[in-house]
């Protein structure tokens, strides 16, 4: 059964007492209410040991009640949503909730681990570096995962996440960071002057500090004035309040970034949601009005459970009717901690002493003392007694020398405030010091950023209303928005006085950050050994390198090192500040973009038909091709693709191959554009013709190839590779806005409006004659080699023809309105049959154009030049065109460069790879004697054997020669002969025929 | 031997299942595909942009737009896509390129794209909240208008986005993807989708 929840007060609190919530933790029954944190029910079940430390596996309880806890940290739900790492403090309770603790073996409460303790000593800062350096090979192996078993957090799922994740753009004027009263108030005078409004909330409840401290504004208690304000901003259309969501990020151009936990306060998101959304909010200004966080005194056992945040203890014992402590000691160095010790005697609770550091106590807080009937002691905690149990004793140094012993069960702590100086200092700002207040402030922010109320160093509930205003009304008016803002809320600032403690020197461990286990004499060890640097201080101890980004303990370390180094604070800085604020998953940052989604994906117009065929698919970019079409009884890819291109050579076969770019250049001066883009003329081209040409980047090297067509006078129908075709449109474009401006072309891509087959193989005449009007003339006078124009099919449709080849053979390619794709497939399938036609994937083409040594991404791979490609003679003489000039550098014609060959293995029975060296035959395989390597290769059903294309030095002028391949990856050697490219039909008159 | 039949086939066909998807209740997405239509890629000819801007003002009645905007003729629409150049949406049949061609010869190239686009018209009281999961562009009401249009990206894939007249009572939106991403797209959108419910149809009317 469910504890009884012994320490919640019978009244109070923003909980639903009717909505009673069980929960585990470590395997225990609880229960708590709607409304609860994890931490708070904790509290409430008088829970006090929740977590083993990083390094030392020392008892931990909860310290704070926000973002910033370092200690609290649970794995949250079980199987494949467990959630390392979670804050108890923000985990919102849910009926059902698992969670453990984290970092101890057996138990939390006999932790193995916790001998580590005894070893403190050699644990300090750089103990790694120190300890582990020989012999280095051991790191890998022995070190670092003995050392990941001992120290360390949670344990992720190492499954798939099952929930889903999404990412949303979303606009405003004016973006604010918090709801408290400065982030209501700011929301208030923007909304009211019309301004669009998204208010973030971290919290599930908008009210900040409010929802705690309370105070009265308008004259109306606090609860009353932000229901009343909620209920305003909710009446203006365009203001939109996201609680459970972190402003963590701010970005170029007013760009930020937000994480909204849509269901992370459900056992899992119901179905068709998200657990978690990631926003991007483009606003013209942002109001930061995220607070200020309190901070410790460092001292001796000051991570003893129970010792707590002064501010934390009053949100339990006032947010959340909880009470973390029967009798409770405070430790403050600042009149706000004093709130703390207000609150415990309002709600019942015992004080057993206020232990302040400064030197003198307000008559008001002297009163409240003895009305309460404890003492104030000046001086500060030196020790505290206590374990995993909690605390029981303090000891306290008084001023003068004297000792003092508090027995209490709950130490609170106010060390001051920080703001959360965080997002405005993502763009690099440094905040600057403030003597004042004892703190780091924004020094100024990313354009349209302004920091107010807390956020900003004004700790009063007055001034953070009346900044927070002022900031909103500002924002608003400078993103356009003019309304009347009405009148400014209005309360009292309450005094501020605080005397600077950061730590107080005593005997035993004292914790400066209490997630990473860094110690104030970690710190002093490494201003010892150098690492004076903040930035140094940071990465040699890991202060502030835990998922808390030592939101408590930054300053406080940088505050010890100012002190043993003798220098200011503010002289000895700040580190750098990064987002994300809070930890953001990286489920949210993929979003949709997982699994199949990952990318988007392009899909043939016969796609669907290829998939009814069985077709394998592989992926060529973004697209989707058939590879090759198995047929039953076929054992491997090879027999399918073999069948397949033995088809093509004897009968007739056909492939998609729609994934081409597909190019409409328009105009007068289509010809002359040509002619500069490609390195062969196009201007002479007639109508009704096709022609291959080979375009070069500005340095000279080939950049893409393809077929061209004329199909009218100012009309041509270019085609690019696979790859290349996005990449050529822009270079295309450039070449037309940019550098030939004087030019009359347009271009349009039309790569998806037309379905593009190649139909190939001795019998595509006779296939063709099927789908193809018996008026159109496919003889070779009537359809020459190279033509291309428009012709009727049978059923009505036209189709554009061009007699291209890329296999060697026989060849058409033909073309329709993408919405035919499908039924072309089928038609060519119906027309085929009495032929035997196949449908043919992308390795029966690769094979072929590999049999006919025709050229392709291995070989056209932005190292060679036309040359290179034995392409050469295409270089037009009579023009100029882009990379002629550079084309011709010595280095790009030198005699010695690497060449297009043809490769076959001296023993017909071997496999070629790609990838393997040339190297002369009797020389030692070495960078000296690198000749060259193979590009592509294949098995060639028509030679029955493995042969292939290389790029080897002088390669052409050693044709018979016999070299060495030499393969290290695969651990293969061999002969091969290189040998001409061009393995079938040399004299091409199977194309022509 | 038989005539063969060319059945069109839409890039949707096998992804759309027209009817109900995603959350139950009330849908607040409305998702239709627009079957039958003409597409023609208008671009001006070298310093002809005055002449094209007449030719499409004697063809449709309307000026062709000179910004980001869709303009509402009686049987088209005539869509920006960059300087000097717009799309003609049409009907099926209506403006066609062979139709268009004599009209722009000389002020214009004419490409046709009635193949090369997928057509989408999104509505419905959560259209504007699904879009932002897709679209950077601000569609607040007061920022895009009616025949707004914007030439854009959706989930890495390029698309022009426009604003049509309300459907009942609610903003319409209408997307142009190219057609071979356009399946991949359409299984985004009903994943960005599903949590307001969808409803899912195809029409040949626009």
């Amino acid at each position: 059964m469910a504890a009884d929840q012994a320490n919640r007060l019978a009244s109070g609190g923003l909980i639903d007492r009717s909505a009673s919530l069980n929960f585990r933790f470590d395997g225990k029954s609880f229960s708590g209410f709607k409304g609860d944190t994890l931490a708070s029910a904790l509290v409430a079940n008088g829970v006090k040991l929740v977590g083993r430390s990083f390094k030392y596996h020392r008892p931990r309880g909860i310290l704070t009640a926000g973002s910033e806890e370092p200690n609290a940290l649970v794995e949250l739900r079980s199987g494949a949503r467990r959630e390392p790492n979670t804050k108890a403090t923000t985990a919102e309770l849910y009926d059902g909730l698992e969670a453990a603790s984290q970092n101890r073996w057996p138990s939390l409460n006999f932790d193995v681990m916790a001998v580590n303790q005894l070893f403190a000593p050699i644990f300090v800062a750089g103990f790694y570096y120190k300890t582990f350096m020989w012999p280095a090979k051991f790191w890998e192996a022995i070190y670092e995962p003995a050392i990941r078993r001992a120290a360390g957090l949670g344990r992720a799922a190492q499954v798939s996440d099952p929930d889903h994740y999404d990412k949303a753009w979303a606009h405003c004027d004016v973006v604010i960071a918090g709801s408290g009263p400065a982030g209501l108030a700011a929301a208030l005078a923007a909304g009211r002057s019309g301004a669009r409004v998204i208010l973030c909330e971290e919290d599930f409840v908008p009210g900040g500090r409010l929802l705690a401290d309370g105070g009265t504004i308008d004259g109306l208690p606090a609860s009353e004035w932000v229901a009343r304000t909620l209920a305003e901003l909710a009446a203006m259309p365009d203001v939109r309040i996201m609680t459970r969501t972190t402003l963590f990020g701010v970005y170029d151009g007013g760009t930020y970034g937000a994480i909204e936990r849509v269901n992370d306060h459900l056992p899992m998101p119901p179905e068709h949601q998200v657990r978690q959304r990631l926003w991007r909010i483009v606003a013209k200004r942002c109001v930061v009005a995220a607070g200020a966080i309190e901070r410790p005194i460092v001292f001796a056992g000051n991570d003893t459970p129970g010792v707590m945040m002064a501010s934390a203890m009053r949100s339990y014992i006032s947010r959340y009717a909880a009470t973390p402590a029967k009798r409770i000691a405070l430790f403050t160095n600042n009149e706000d901690g004093w709130r703390t010790a207000e609150t415990a005697i309002a709600a019942g609770l015992q004080v057993a002493a206020v232990i302040d550091a400064r030197p003198d106590v307000s008559p008001a807080h002297r009163s409240l003392a003895s009305k309460g009937g404890f003492p104030v002691l000046h001086g500060s905690v030196v020790g505290v007694n206590g374990g995993k149990n909690g605390v029981r004793k303090i000891s306290v140094s008084l001023t003068g020398g004297a000792r003092a012993e508090v027995e209490a069960d709950g130490l609170a702590v106010s060390g001051g405030w920080n703001p959360a100086v965080g997002l405005t200092s993502y763009h690099r700002g440094r905040p600057k010091w403030r003597d004042d207040i004892a703190a780091f402030v924004p020094d100024g922010a990313p354009p349209g950023m302004v920091a107010a109320g807390a956020a900003n160093g004004a700790f009063g509930l007055g001034a953070c209303l009346r900044e927070g205003f002022e900031a909103g009304a500002a924002a608003a008016r400078d993103a356009g928005r003019s309304g009347n803002v009405g009148s400014m809320p209005v309360a009292d600032d309450e005094a501020f006085s605080l005397t600077p403690l950061w730590h107080v020197a005593g005997k035993g461990k004292a914790f400066v950050d209490q997630q990473h286990d860094v110690t104030a004499s970690d710190v002093e060890l490494a201003q010892r050994e150098g690492f004076e640097s903040v930035e140094h201080l940071k990465r040699y101890t890991t202060l502030g390198m835990a998922t808390d980004q030592g939101k408590t303990s930054n300053v406080a370390g940088l505050a010890i090192m100012a002190a043993v180094s003798g220098k200011s604070i503010p002289e000895t800085g700040t580190t750098i500040y990064r987002p994300p604020y809070v930890p953001v998953a990286i489920g949210a940052f993929a979003g949709h973009h997982r699994d199949e989604n990952f990318h988007a994906t392009r899909l043939t117009p016969s796609h669907h038909w290829a998939a009814e065929q069985g077709a394998v698919f592989v992926d060529t970019g973004l697209w989707k091709r058939a590879q090759w079409y198995p047929r039953p009884g076929e054992k491997d890819w090879l027999e399918s693709v073999t069948r397949e291109v033995n088809a093509v050579r004897s009968g007739v076969g056909f492939c998609d191959v729609s994934t081409l770019g597909k190019i409409d250049v328009h105009g007068p001066d289509a010809g002359a554009f040509l002619d500069r883009v490609y390195i062969n003329a196009f201007s002479s081209l007639p109508v009704g013709k096709a022609r291959y040409g080979l375009m070069l980047r500005e340095d000279g090297i080939v950049y893409d190839d393809g077929t061209t067509s004329r199909l009218a006078e100012d009309h041509y129908f270019l085609t690019t590779t696979t790859a290349k075709a996005g990449l050529v449109m822009q270079h295309l474009e450039f070449c037309r806005q940019v550098l030939f401006p004087e030019l009359d072309v347009q271009l349009t891509s039309v790569s998806d409006q037309w379905a593009q087959f190649s139909i190939a193989g001795p019998k595509t005449r006779d296939l063709l004659r099927e789908i193809v009007d018996p008026a159109e003339d496919l003889s070779n006078e009537g359809f020459p080699f190279m033509g291309a124009r428009e012709v009727a099919l049978r059923g009505g449709l036209k189709a554009r023809l061009f007699r291209i080849s890329f296999s060697g053979e026989m060849a058409f390619e033909i073309s329709v309105p993408a919405r035919y794709g499908e039924a072309m497939a089928r038609n060519l399938m119906i027309a085929g049959k009495p032929f035997g036609v196949t449908p043919y994937g992308t390795e029966a083409l690769g094979v072929m154009r590999v049999e006919k040594g025709h050229v392709a991404g291995p070989e056209l791979n932005g190292t060679t030049t036309a040359g290179d490609l034995g392409l050469g003679k295409m270089m037009s003489t009579k023009k100029d065109f882009i990379g002629r000039v550079m084309a011709g550098r010595e280095a790009l014609v030198a005699p010695d460069r690497q060449v297009v060959v043809g490769i076959k293995p001296v023993d017909k029975a071997r496999r070629l790879r790609s990838g393997a060296h040339i190297i002369p035959k009797g020389e030692t395989p070495g960078p000296d004697n690198d000749r060259g390597y193979v590009t592509s290769v294949c098995f060639s059903p028509v030679l029955d054997q493995w042969i292939g294309l290389g790029l080897v030095e002088r390669g052409r002028e050693r044709i018979g020669e016999i070299v060495h391949a030499h393969d290290p990856l695969r651990g293969e050697d061999y002969d091969v002969e290189l040998c001409n490219p061009v393995f079938y039909d040399p004299d091409g008159g199977r194309q022509r025929g | 031997m038989a005539d063969f039949s060319w059945d069109v086939r839409s890039p949707l066909d096998r992804a759309l299942v027209a009817g109900p998807y995603g959350a139950q209740g009330e849908a607040g997405v409305t998702l239709t595909e627009i079957r039958n239509f003409d597409l023609v890629q208008v671009m001006a000819r070298r310093g002809k942009a005055g002449e094209m801007a007449k030719a499409a003002k004697t063809r449709f009645g309307v000026a062709a737009p000179d910004k980001p905007e869709a303009v509402g003729a009686a049987d088209a629409t005539l869509i920006w896509s960059g300087p000097d150049q717009f799309l003609v949406l049409s009907k099926g049949g209506k403006h066609t390129i062979e139709a268009l061609g004599p009209i722009f010869a000389g002020s214009a190239s004419l490409s046709d794209q009635s193949h090369a686009r997928a057509l989408i018209s999104v509505s419905g009281e959560k259209a504007r909240a699904m879009l932002a999961k897709l679209s950077s562009i601000d569609l607040h009401p007061d920022v895009f208008g009616v025949g707004a249009a914007a030439a854009t990206s959706m989930d890495h894939t390029s698309v022009t986005l426009w604003r049509g007249a309300d459907r009942g009572g609610q903003a319409a939106f209408n997307l142009l993807v190219f057609a071979t991403f356009a399946e991949s797209l359409w299984h985004t959108i009903l994943d960005s989708a599903a949590e307001y419910g969808v409803t899912i149809g195809h029409s040949e009317e626009f």
